[in-house]
């Protein structure tokens, strides 16, 4: 079953406040969509306005073609993941697996059949007879998938399903999930989570939320590399973000000439510019600012640099270095015009409008935002 | 899209996913308390104003009131739950503070003890004071045994005081049970860092442990006054004559006088005592949170 | 971690004890000791004798006791019954609502015993439902009496019952009622049970409203305890208290085993 999920201007309102705005957003079958944002942005309400926890105060949801909004919950055929899994201590692990199939009223030798193979997609056949409690969070994890997986859903919800592993278990986990949507191409997947690299690396493509809004969407590569807006620039990865004038052919830094794109930004109007701080070099070179080290941190493999220029602080994420410099030292960084993003300023998050055009990465998601 | 924007039902919210609205389900309980316990209580109110002559009147509540009967009960019973709630809510606080905070090994013994001693009915207590303090039980037998007097100095047991005794002995761990829910609640790290800084206990007790207690005390302290004012069993076993409080009154007067108008009328009046301060009760233990 | 220095927590332990032995111990002990003497004049009961135990089971007394289990245990499953439904249709209302349940519900703690045995009295002496003189107005006193208990207990746990269970459930495809037996009333299975537990035990001590109600052939322990002690039979009494608390420790003990193991399953 592949279905695909839609929001169509979807607002939610608890008690007059809105914590869901008008959400327009599709997944498409098959797609891992990411809900990315800080708590309170309302990631999580539209997860649960798809499970039909919420109700929408207007607009509707869609499961393939079906609105599924005045639905309850256990008509939506969907598959739910939730931060504390909520595997029933009651049952045991097989149980637990059956739970929704027996639920539903399948035939006894189809739950056995499915039950085994969830199991055994996961990881977890060996464990069948356990209880919940007898297991670590990482096998519990793995059970609350097989359970959502055995009804055999068109849309998985993953609520921040690996916020309560540690570090070590969590990358593991990644590799499991990306490995399970590779063996299930046809289940949408709606992933909220506030961790960037979860959303890099699982999604094919990431919903920035804040605000109760959608800041942003598109796949990774294009947020990393040509954020539409501040926001989007500092929450998906780090960001250099300057204020600077536009001038022609580039822009102007607090008095030094910077060769960036200017597209067809207006000269003369002010605006932001993002720079990553790996994109950061030492030394004297294209786009070159010179300032004196505020504060040095040995991060292992890296060193940052903040380096305080004309009163902006500039972020440097160099490879470790031989000899670092000191505090107070005078110091030259530079970046590459390509590596630099022009994000219009006085432009509100809420309305963004792209300043960046973005051809230089792949246009995959125009379909997306006209729903 | 074409179907923007429409608002879903707000109603909808509170049916059950059956389509059933669920204040439907909440009808079959409320019927069966309208039927087993309003209703009967309706009753009572109503035959307060039908005298056994016929007819609607106050005139129960009339005689009722003009009894001295009656009032020196109602002041028995209002000054006993007082000084009873008073007397559990500072012995309740010093033990549950110990229990809490000075643990020694047995602590949790005690705790379960408490929990059990809430099971047991309170007229034991007062068969338990018979024995001590009773015209011819322990303490008595000591004190003319010693002397040779012909009676014991211990003759409270059939007044007030007496009850008094019992009630407090009886409902302390009321008070005690959410006391200590509350106490597991403080960070013994606040503790220890208030001593740590060197504040003495009794500083600490004061500033620290006491505001904290604060909702569970008057949660526990007006359950108590409510229970106490509708004590029964302690009041039955002492036998004593002189300590009437409402609810002997309403026994007296239904079962041993058969006047029922006038149990009704002192009914009435115990309820809307004791609902009165229930009400408070709740007021305050949802304000706090309790 | 209040009192840090050796001398002071021992005082402070002395004076604990100084207060809780006399207070909560101390009763105990006494009606203990009294139900196996003849004597109590001095420091010490004296005349020990099992006597009052073989009147204490034996005849009326057995059938007291028989009494008291057989309505305690209909009270309490009557009680839980009526008490967890509520307690449920009360958690799906919105605000308001709830707290009206809550309220009427309740009430029966409020309302003095004596008054609840007098407006069921009142009420089931006359036609249409005439209960007066049959076991069952006490067993309806009772079951009355303890609601309030048991929904107060049961409202509690659904409240700490974590919603994201039922969510859960009906994400993968159960229906309400089915995620109520399979998953709620499971989940609640220990509070349930701790509420039983609560509902026998003060139904089989229950008293005032017993003492306006029962017809002579239904008479429960507590209330043929008063009638030995009212006749001066102070230590049979005893020894029938000890019966009664027995029994109602022991049914306690029973639950919270059956208890233990539902949580653990």
């Amino acid at each position: 079953m592949s279905s695909g999920l839609r929001f169509d201007r979807v607002s939610v309102a608890y008690g007059g406040t809105t914590v869901l705005d008008s959400l327009d957003l599709t997944v498409e079958p098959g797609e891992v969509m990411a809900l990315l944002g800080p708590s309170g942005s309302g990631k999580t309400t539209a997860l649960r306005a798809v499970a039909g926890f919420v109700r929408p105060a207007a607009g509707r949801v869609f499961i393939g073609d079906r609105d599924v909004t005045g639905l309850p919950p256990h008509r939506r055929g969907i598959g739910m993941v939730v931060q504390q899994y909520a595997l029933f201590p009651h049952m045991r692990v097989e149980d637990n697996v059956a739970f929704g199939l027996k639920a539903q009223k399948a035939p006894k030798d189809e739950i056995r059949g499915r039950v085994a193979e969830a199991l055994e997609m996961t990881g977890m056949a060996a464990y069948a007879r356990r209880h919940p409690r007898e297991l670590s969070g990482g096998q519990q994890q793995r059970v609350a998938i097989a359970r959502a997986l055995a009804i055999r859903p068109g849309v998985l919800l993953l609520d921040e399903p690996l916020s309560a592993l540690d570090a070590r278990l969590r990358s593991g986990m990644l590799s499991e999930l990306a490995r399970l949507h590779r063996e299930l191409p046809h289940v949408s997947i709606l992933y909220v989570t506030h961790d960037q690299v979860e959303a890099l690396t699982l999604a094919d493509r990431i919903a920035v939320m804040d605000k109760a809004r959608l800041q942003d969407v598109g796949t990774p590569r294009e947020l990393y590399r040509a954020p539409r807006t501040e926001f989007t620039a500092s929450f998906v990865g780090n960001a250099n973000l300057l204020p600077v004038t536009v001038g022609s052919g580039g822009v102007d830094f607090s008095g030094t000439e910077l060769k960036v794109p200017t597209r067809d930004a207006a000269r003369g109007t002010t605006a932001t510019l993002c720079v990553r701080p790996h994109l950061v070099g030492l030394g004297a070179g294209p786009n070159a600012l010179t300032g004196s080290v505020i504060e040095v941190q040995w991060r292992g493999a890296t060193h940052r640099l903040y380096i305080e220029v004309a009163g902006h602080r500039v972020m440097a994420d160099l490879r470790e270095l031989r000899q670092p410099p000191a505090l107070g030292d005078e110091i030259t960084v530079h970046f590459g015009p390509e590596d630099a993003v022009l994000l219009s300023a006085g432009v509100t998050p809420e309305r963004s409008a792209p300043v960046a055009v973005r051809e230089t990465v792949g246009a995959a998601d125009q379909g997306s935002r006209d729903g | 899209m074409a179907s923007a924007a429409v608002a879903a039902p707000a109603k909808a919210a509170t049916r059950t996913r059956t389509g059933i609205p669920s204040w439907v389900w909440a009808l079959p309980p409320v019927a069966v308390l309208g039927t087993v316990f309003l209703y009967p209580l309706g009753l009572v109110v109503q035959q307060s104003f039908r005298p056994d002559t016929g007819g609607t009147s106050a005139r129960a509540y009339a005689d009722v009131f003009a009894s001295t009967a009656f009032r020196e009960a109602l002041g028995t019973t209002v000054w006993l739950a007082l000084g009873s709630t008073v007397g559990c809510l500072v012995l309740g606080f010093v033990l549950a503070v110990v229990i809490a905070f000075v643990p020694f090994p047995g602590g949790k013994a005690v705790a379960k003890f408490i929990d059990v001693f809430l099971s047991f009915p309170s007229f034991l207590i007062t068969l338990a004071l018979l024995f001590v303090y009773g015209t011819v039980g322990m303490a008595n037998g000591l004190w003319t045994g010693a002397t040779g007097a012909a009676e014991g100095p211990f003759q409270f047991l059939t007044t007030p005081w007496g009850v008094l005794l019992a009630e407090i002995t009886y409902f302390t761990p009321f008070v005690m049970r959410p006391l200590l829910a509350a106490f597991s609640g403080i960070d013994t790290g606040q503790l220890e860092v208030a001593s740590s800084l060197g504040a003495r206990p009794a500083r600490i007790v004061r500033q620290i442990v006491l505001p904290e207690a604060l909702p569970a005390l008057a949660a526990g302290g007006s359950l108590v006054l409510v229970l106490c004012l509708n004590e029964f069993g302690i009041v039955l076993f002492t036998g004593a004559k002189g300590v009437t409080t409402l609810p002997m009154l309403v026994y007296g007067k239904a079962i041993l006088e058969s006047d029922y108008p006038g149990a009704c009328v002192v009914a009435v009046v115990n309820i809307s005592i004791s609902v009165g301060f229930y009400g408070l009760y709740r007021v305050v233990s949802r304000r706090v949170g309790a | 971690m209040l009192v840090h220095s050796r001398r002071g927590k021992w005082a402070t332990w002395a004076v604990f004890f100084l207060l809780f032995l006399p207070i909560f111990a101390l009763p105990l002990l006494v009606v203990l000791a009294a139900s196996f003497a003849t004597n109590w004049s001095s420091a010490f009961p004296s005349g020990f004798t099992t006597g009052h135990y073989s009147v204490a089971t034996r005849g009326e007394s057995l059938q007291a006791l028989t009494t008291s289990l057989v309505t305690a245990l209909t009270a309490s499953v009557l009680a839980l019954v009526v008490g967890t439904w509520a307690a449920l249709a009360g958690h799906a209302l919105k605000r308001g609502g709830k707290r009206l349940l809550d309220a009427l519900f309740m009430l029966p703690v409020a309302v003095p015993s004596v008054v609840v045995g007098l407006a069921i009295l009142v009420a089931f002496s006359k036609p249409p439902v005439l209960l007066n003189g049959t076991r069952w107005i006490v067993v309806l006193a009772h079951a009355v009496l303890v609601t309030a208990f048991a929904h107060q207990s049961v409202s509690a746990a659904i409240m700490r019952l974590d919603p994201a269970y039922e969510q859960a459930a009906a994400s993968l495809g159960a229906r309400p009622s089915y995620v109520l037996w399979r998953v709620r009333l499971p989940l609640l299975l220990p509070s349930l049970t701790a509420a039983a537990g609560l509902c026998f035990a003060l139904s089989m001590g229950e008293l005032s409203a017993t003492m306006m109600l029962y017809p002579p052939d239904w008479t429960p322990l507590p209330v043929q305890i008063y009638a030995a002690t009212d006749r001066g039979a102070l230590f049979t009494g005893s020894a029938l208290a000890v019966v009664l608390m027995a029994a109602t420790v022991l049914v306690l003990f029973a639950v919270s085993r059956i208890r233990t193991k539902a949580s653990y399953r």
